[in-house]
């Protein structure tokens, strides 16, 4: 019986749907697993479900019966739980006390901590959860504070239970243990909703899989028929069109280097982020990286612009200039409160003072040559829609006229037609003799612009590929190279 | 529209008229007569020499130490201990003053300033080196340090500078005073306005020019406008806290300027009466302008000013209501103006 079902759900954040008509069903006493990319609108789906967010056109059905929630706190009522990706506990409180916070019964007007005790304990043998509900949290690990919001959510005795990319915390023996969990709740007769983008666990614990892309549901299937390099190929979406090619190929080969990483590690926090790297990024050159976001990809920008010295190894030259066009435009790009020529002034290498007609010429200059729509020179830049912040971004980045340039997912969250142009760009620039850094996990962007492909997977570089290759591989059999690629990235072929 | 100036300028103005309306209400509530309170402030205030003299004479030290916080708060450095600062820094400038007067004028005078002004900056140093170095959050640093350094000059005052059965310095000779303007213009008799009010102005516009147009004084905004974008955009962030936090600081001190060397030509302990406060309330209606600066000290001076002139009708701390309310009204109305123009 389907427990849950979505019907044609739209969610709409300025002009971007994250989630596009989506209709999904899912069964009571199963495990459902929802992968897709960063972005794909899986979470977007799932706080939906769990109240946070209205969507704007669709119903929801729960049990059969229509509903319409107003807040998270009538999803509780009808039993649905959500696990979310930060912790929201409390250090200075024991399990116990984090655990019936908000939840507590009473017994004349004071706490009723004995049957509490008496039903968490009871849960937590039933689920073997190996936990003392005395304990405080900060003596807790990472993996049992999870368990301990689980218990949150037994507590409430909740039946649907969402897991919101649960297991990125986890170390492999911890997720053995989260597994046993989880089969252990659809035994009890939960039904729980995993949301992951990684494909080894869809194949351990799921009864059926969703796909989301670009907010669409592009494919389900159930367990039997469950294939995995299928699977990867639907997540990452078919690569139709390669429209560019690069016209100065010999002097690709040849193009000097202009910056070169040799052996460069960075640790923190105990974590190693980036491992062994050794590469150069050359003159004419593209040199694309390819991996789920978070293998290490932001690091590599950091130490490479001198944000983050505190790696060790060698990159040369140490006194380099480098543009940037970082990944989040909102919180890294620009200053939103200033214009674009403002935005420029701070970046550019100069010491001048800022007279208004230099801004002016900087800025109607730039908005010429880049096509760039402000409403009026020397407005905020909050004021541009997202496309053409991010041109913005682009072209200062650019007439800065620095040797390397890194664009880090230079595309994301803009229409097809800046995207063009922002691609155009790139190839010019390579075209100048500058060496360029793309990073993107858009296989298209990267297929079509990359002279180099690396792929990375946590921190370190698994396999490379040469234009050449690249070429030849895609005209072999493109599918299976995407597939390839897919699984690389993915961490599942070495 | 979507332009700053006019935003800032409907967001001061409606905060103005709301608290007028307040204050309004208030002095109605407590059965006196709006309509004479605001005449006799009028009256005695802008219609007189001595008045309005006394007006600026109360706007120079705010205009001084506002400016030190302007560049602080344009970094979103929340410098709360601009009040110990700049007893620091003035307690130093009269000491040396009293002490090198020996020297040449303008050497001693060039020595006495910047040593008050490093005084100053090193009680700015202290929370910027803590913020950047730990993270701690210089809101509360600073306010310690309030503590801290007030205890410290009553420490040294009393046991070693001041005037037998006074809580002041020595008076500096007479040739080191700045004039005033009572002896140039026959308008201000009797005020103690002085010549630090022409250098509090020329300090304004040269803040607004370094704030407004200056590559460090974009580094500044930026900070405190995105200090992760700054960071991308290759601002050595933690450099230009410091700096900035120095500058800030140091800058607190020239109150000094107008106290001890345009008025009493001596340190006395207490004598700000929490003037590092109201300079906090000061900047914060000009928006952290220099030049905005000027004219909220003015009115905050002639709210001073007016406050003795009505004493005899209502308690002059009706003045104080009045301040609290100019600050309250700023910090809503700001964000319903900017809401409104958000989604025009």
């Amino acid at each position: 019986m389907e427990i849950v079902e979505f019907k044609n759900i739209t969610k709409k954040f300025g002009n971007i749907k994250a989630n596009d008509n989506i209709t999904l069903a899912i069964k009571e006493n199963s495990v459902h697993c929802i992968i897709g990319e960063n972005g794909a609108g899986k979470s977007t789906l799932m706080k939906i479900l769990f109240g946070v967010f209205k969507p704007d056109d669709g119903e929801i059905f729960i049990r059969g019966e229509k509903v319409n929630f107003k807040s998270s706190l009538d999803a509780i009522k009808l039993k649905i739980g959500m696990l979310h990706q930060h912790f929201m506990l409390i250090d200075n409180f024991t399990i116990l006390e984090n655990v019936i916070l908000g939840a507590e019964k009473s017994k004349n007007y004071w706490i009723d901590f004995l049957s509490a005790k008496k039903k968490l304990n009871s849960i937590i043998n039933k689920y073997n959860l190996k936990l003392n509900i005395d304990e405080y949290i900060s003596n807790l690990n990472i993996s049992e504070k999870q368990k301990v919001e689980l218990l949150k959510l037994l507590y409430r005795d909740s039946e649907i239970i969402i897991l919101d990319e649960p297991t990125a915390v986890l170390t492999p023996i911890e997720l053995k243990e989260f597994f046993n969990i989880i089969n252990n709740f659809r035994q009890e007769g939960k039904t729980i909703i995993l949301i992951t983008h990684k494909l080894s666990e869809v194949k351990e614990v799921s009864d059926k899989v969703s796909v989301l892309r670009k907010g669409r549901l592009v494919y389900e299937v159930n367990k039997d028929n469950l294939d995995i390099s299928v699977l990867s190929r639907k997540i990452i979406g078919d690569v139709d069109a390669i429209s560019y090619t690069s016209n100065v190929s010999d002097l690709k080969v040849s193009g000097e280097e202009l910056l070169i990483v040799e052996n460069v590690n960075l640790i923190e926090n105990g974590i190693h982020k980036l491992k062994n790297l050794n590469f150069s990024l050359r003159k004419y050159n593209i040199m694309g990286i390819c991996g789920v976001e978070g293998n290490g990809q932001n690091e590599i920008v950091e130490v490479l612009t001198g944000i983050n010295n505190k790696y060790t190894g060698k990159i040369l030259p140490e006194d380099r200039k480098v543009s940037l066009v970082p990944d989040d435009r909102i919180k890294k790009g620009m200053i939103e409160e200033m214009s674009v020529s403002e935005n420029y002034f701070i970046r550019q290498n100069i010491n001048n003072y800022a007279y208004k007609k230099l801004f002016m010429n900087i800025e109607k200059m730039m908005i010429e040559r880049f096509d760039i729509r402000v409403p009026y020179i020397g407005c905020r830049m909050k004021y541009l829609s997202g496309g053409n912040q991010q041109k913005a971004i682009v072209a200062r980045e650019i007439i800065l006229n620095n040797d390397i340039l890194i664009f880090s997912h230079p595309t994301r969250g803009v229409d097809i037609k800046a995207m063009d142009n922002i691609h155009k760009e790139i190839l010019d620039e390579a075209n100048k003799g500058k060496a360029i850094l793309l990073i993107s996990s858009d296989l298209d962007e990267l297929l079509s612009l990359s002279d180099e492909l690396f792929i990375i997977f946590k921190g370190s570089f698994l396999k490379s590929f040469s234009k050449e290759e690249l070429n030849r591989q895609i005209k072999s059999d493109k599918s299976r190279f995407i597939e390839k690629i897919g699984e690389l990235m993915m961490g599942i072929l070495k | 529209m979507k332009s700053k100036f006019l935003q800032n300028t409907i967001s001061i103005s409606l905060s103005l008229i709301l608290t007028l309306f307040l204050t309004f209400i208030i002095l109605l509530i407590i059965g006196k007569n709006p309509f004479e309170i605001f005449y006799i402030i009028y009256e005695e205030v802008l219609m007189s020499g001595y008045g309005f003299g006394q007006a600026l004479f109360k706007a120079t030290p705010l205009i001084f130490c506002g400016i030190g916080l302007s560049f602080c708060f344009n970094a979103s450095i929340f410098n709360i201990g601009a009040e110990g600062q700049l007893n620091a820094g003035t307690f130093i400038i009269a000491l040396l003053l009293y002490y090198l007067s020996p020297l040449p004028t303008i050497i001693n005078i060039i020595i006495s300033i910047s040593v008050g002004f490093i005084v100053s900056a090193f009680f700015g140093f202290i929370p910027a080196i803590i913020k950047i170095k730990k993270g701690v959050s210089e809101v509360i640093t600073t306010i310690m340090l309030n503590f801290i350094i007030l205890a410290l000059i009553n420490y040294f005052l009393i046991n070693y500078f001041a005037v037998r059965e006074t809580v002041r310095t020595e008076k500096i000779p007479e040739f080191l005073m700045l004039p005033k303007f009572s002896d140039y213009f026959s308008f201000f008799e009797g005020s103690a306005l002085n010549f630090s009010f022409i250098l509090a102005i020329i300090l304004s516009i040269v803040s607004y020019f370094i704030i407004y147009k200056t590559k460090f004084g974009y580094k500044i905004r930026a900070i405190g406008l995105n200090e992760t974008a700054s960071k991308y955009m290759g601002i050595k962030v933690n450099i230009v806290t410091l700096i900035t936090f120095l500058i800030g600081a140091g800058i607190t001190s020239l109150v000094g300027l107008n106290y001890v060397v345009g008025y009493k030509g001596y340190f006395e302990f207490g004598f700000s009466n929490n003037l590092g406060f109201t300079a906090i309330a000061v900047t914060l209606l000009a928006k952290n302008n220099p030049i905005g600066i000027i004219f909220s000290s003015i009115m905050f001076g002639i709210l001073d000013f007016g406050g003795l002139a009505i004493n005899t009708i209502v308690p002059k701390e009706i003045m104080l209501v009045i301040q609290g309310l100019v600050i309250l009204s700023i910090i809503s109305i700001d964000k319903l103006v900017n809401i409104y123009f958000e989604k025009k």
